[in-house]
């Protein structure tokens, strides 16, 4: 299952609630706000990184870039459209929003 | 004269509310007002320098507000915690603005006649 997160996860405890329900393995992808995640240095980065060793995560590129974010958490894959297409067609989807 | 607090609380981009709270500001700097525009939680992002909005063919945001310096908006105030918990300085903004701590923040709703939260 891929797993879809579109939210900053600073404001809310959802980015916690899906990686208690995503199984080992499963892929997570950042788009809109939830590309907040993938930034290095917040107060949320200790919990992204300790994710990444279950879950491989991507980020949206355009996304990233649009809300000036330049320093990524090491090991997060950034996607463009055709990525983020790919992505989608490859797992079923899991919009956690 | 009112004092108005504008507090902008939510990411751009992501919803409209950051949009819209600009086209609130620009249609408020015509009238006699003190205006103040507070940044907290997400919405520091908002002034983040270097966005690309191009890339969601969005209109930057960040820029437009610096703008309304030259307008009528009086303050511009960034909640220091804020910032911090997304690791980011005062350096990482595209303007200048006054740093506030928790009691700061208190202390400027608390002297607001009018809170417009966006």
């Amino acid at each position: 299952m891929l797993y879809m997160f579109n939210q900053s996860p600073l404001t809310t405890k959802k980015f916690q609630s899906l990686i208690k329900i995503a199984s080992a393995g499963d892929p997570i992808l950042l788009y809109e706000d939830g590309v907040i995640s993938a930034m290095e240095g917040t107060a949320a980065s200790n919990e992204v990184t300790v994710a990444l060793t279950n879950h491989p995560i991507y980020a949206l590129s355009p996304d990233l870039e649009a809300r000036g974010i330049k320093h990524v958490i090491p090991g997060i894959q950034l996607v463009d459209y055709d990525g983020f297409v790919g992505l989608v067609e490859k797992d079923n989807v899991v919009p956690w929003i | 004269m009112d004092k108005v607090v504008i507090l902008m609380r939510k990411a751009p981009y992501g919803s409209v509310y950051t949009s819209e709270g600009f086209r609130t500001i620009m249609g408020l700097a015509v009238f006699e007002m003190d205006l103040n525009i507070l940044y907290m939680d997400d919405g520091v992002f908002t002034l983040v320098k270097d966005q690309k909005p191009e890339k969601l063919d969005m209109k930057p945001l960040g820029e437009g507000f610096s703008m309304l310096a030259e307008m009528n908006v009086k303050k511009f105030y960034v909640h220091k915690g804020s910032l911090a918990d997304r690791g980011l300085s005062l350096d990482d903004l595209v303007m200048k603005v006054d740093q506030l701590d928790d009691a700061g923040v208190a202390e400027v709703l608390s002297s607001a006649t009018k809170i417009l939260p966006f």
